[in-house]
């Protein structure tokens, strides 16, 4: 498969903190890649800098032939809405919007917004029922599902996870996770960072990091 | 979609705006209030102003001090009756200068020739004029019995109050007067009370009193009521300077200047008034967008990381402060209005007009305001959205 995230010497300082420290790594389109690590090991920031959330103090993150470090600020907002889905541990969905319209708003910031096509991906994520309900009225598993169908919306060549089962409950946790496997098996490429090691087993390589370091790549067996 | 998130967002910071909106509510109900009491209130004055009558007087370049003309001018050249040498002009002359002169200002005009005659033993002034123009020339006299409506009406005549009393005449009777050799005898129409020098004259039309004084074509003065605030008729009075060379154009200067004055001083106060009330109400609101673009930046660090861009993003938020603005100017205008006639009626006890224009001026004036006051949402570009989904 075709190489979607070259990732090369990849460093990044917080002041006298090293978060990463010469990451180089390559993920192929369709791969499902669990970064894994302790707190503080770089995970978050290493999905941040793929998806332009943050800059790199060194190093290359080239996403889908696109070199993150060399965009401005009006060009990461663009890669953010044409290229990744995101998926946090917090939701962070907009309080005052409905689940409809936080996954239409998805696409307002990508291009043109299409309300059949936003209840379909949440009648895909079993909220069909739930679309005109806002947030506050729905469960954390449910939020999170709202959290996927918006990171579908726009057809992303990579989805970036940010431990998207860290804030469910057992019941919720298997939804997300079916969601996942279903949108890998469709051809996705995920990049999810996780702290369990049971979720990390069903990717399909591991990435371990430790320190700012890439300590440990490990394939499984789906 | 930004119609409902529009929508949406004066929802969700709904308890934060109505603050805003208050403001701009009572800033834009204050304002309008204002600006209509000062558009009316100048239409007030200067109508009631008019009512004095005529305002510029027209006459020969050398002028001596003379009694009072029937708006109030000393009449030079009045001594026609007495020892002086009289000033006089030539009557097509004048009027057609001031015809060639017409300007919108322009009300009426009304040729003046004073004769000192003599009734029943007594000496009287006798203005000749064309007394079909005196309703606008002098608008508040008050009549008792018929005024005249033909200038060449030569039987009738109009007298004063006080000449009415003192040679126990009224309405209908008779009155000769003598001068020189030459003697006119007319019928009463009306008796005049004017409250000043004219209560003291006899009014004839302008041929009776040039054929008394044996002036045909002749004439002392041309009074002229012309309409406007002070600004317009003193340009149009600089007009009519030029255009008669030879004759000089006054404003009756005392009703000009007292106009003039009050209307600036009111004007003045006014503009104070709303540059405090515009800086009062952008102080407000400004509090108000502070506290709000600090309680959105977790939305906008959202909206960055989806991809928005942060000239879309502060576009929407914009949107919404123009509404609110335009809401405000709106409500506000509309309760100024309310509270100017309130006012006009219990403070100047005079009825106050709603002026349209208030309108659309408070309504851009609130929206304005409301967006400069909007400068907090500058910070919300700054924001990184990885430092915000950090929970930093």
């Amino acid at each position: 498969m075709p190489i979607l995230v070259q990732i090369e010497a990849l460093r990044k300082q917080f002041g006298s903190v090293s978060a990463l420290d010469g990451v180089s790594l390559s993920i192929s389109e369709g791969e499902w890649i669990a970064i894994m690590g302790p707190s503080g090991s770089g995970k978050t920031t290493l999905i941040n800098i793929i998806g332009g959330l943050d800059t790199p103090t060194s190093g290359h993150a080239i996403v889908g032939g696109t070199d993150v470090a060399r965009l401005d600020e009006a060009g990461l907002t663009r890669f953010r809405a044409e290229k990744i889905g995101f998926i946090f541990q917090q939701f962070h969905l907009v309080p005052y919007l409905s689940a409809l319209e936080n996954v239409m708003l998805a696409q307002y910031f990508h291009s043109s917004t299409d309300e059949a096509e936003a209840r379909a991906a949440l009648d895909r994520v079993g909220l069909a029922a739930r679309a005109e309900h806002l947030p506050g009225k729905l469960s954390g598993g449910e939020q999170q599902r709202v959290a996927v169908a918006r990171a579908l919306i726009n057809h992303p060549k990579l989805i970036l996870a940010d431990e998207p089962t860290g804030n469910l409950d057992e019941a919720n946790e298997k939804t997300v996770i079916r969601l996942l496997r279903e949108l890998h098996a469709e051809g996705h490429t995920i990049l999810m960072v996780t702290h369990d090691a049971a979720i990390g087993a069903l990717a399909g390589r591991r990435i371990e990091l430790a320190h700012g370091r890439l300590a440990q790549v490990t394939a499984t067996t789906l | 979609m930004f119609g409902r998130l529009l929508w949406r967002l004066l929802q969700g910071s709904r308890g934060r705006l109505i603050i805003a909106l208050v403001a701009l509510i009572s800033g834009g109900a204050v304002i309008s209030s204002l600006l209509n009491l000062d558009l009316d209130a100048s239409r007030k004055l200067t109508r009631e102003f008019r009512r004095f009558g005529a305002n510029l007087v027209v006459t020969p370049q050398r002028g001596f001090a003379a009694p009072q003309s029937a708006a109030g001018a000393s009449i030079p050249g009045s001594e026609i009756a007495g020892s002086g040498a009289p000033a006089l002009m030539d009557q097509n002359a004048a009027m057609a200068g001031i015809e060639a002169a017409r300007a919108p200002e322009f009300v009426a005009a009304a040729p003046f020739l004073y004769v000192t005659a003599r009734s029943a033993g007594t000496d009287v002034v006798v203005a000749g004029a064309w007394l079909d123009e005196m309703p606008q020339i002098a608008p508040a006299w008050k009549i008792e019995g018929q005024g005249i409506s033909a200038r060449d009406d030569l039987a009738h005549c109009m007298i004063g109050h006080n000449v009415a009393s003192q040679l126990h005449l009224a309405p209908g009777a008779a009155l000769e007067l003598d001068y020189m050799q030459r003697s006119v005898r007319l019928a009463i129409a009306g008796v005049v009370e004017a409250g000043g020098a004219e209560d003291n004259q006899v009014f004839v039309n302008l041929p009776v009193a040039q054929r008394l004084a044996a002036l045909p074509g002749r004439i002392q003065l041309v009074e002229i009521t012309a309409a406007g605030n002070a600004r317009a008729i003193s340009g149009y009075a600089a007009r009519l300077a030029q255009a008669l060379p030879g004759y000089q154009v006054r404003p009756i200067r005392q009703m000009a200047q007292a106009e003039g004055d009050l209307l600036a001083r009111i004007q003045s106060l006014i503009v104070w008034m709303v540059a405090l009330i515009l800086a009062l109400t952008a102080l407000c609101v400004l509090a108000t967008m502070s506290a709000l673009a600090m309680e959105r930046r977790n939305d906008v660090g959202l909206m960055k990381a989806l991809g928005g861009s942060i000239s879309r993003i502060v576009g929407l938020f914009l949107a919404e402060i123009g509404v609110l603005g335009a809401a405000g100017g709106i409500i506000g205008a509309a309760a100024g209005i309310a509270l100017s006639r309130w006012m006009g009626q219990r403070v100047f006890h005079a009825p106050i007009s709603a002026r349209w224009e208030v309108f659309p001026l408070t309504i851009a004036l609130m929206i304005g305001i409301s967006l400069a006051a909007a400068l907090p949402l500058r910070m919300l570009g700054k924001i990184k959205p990885a430092v915000i989904l950090r929970g930093e």
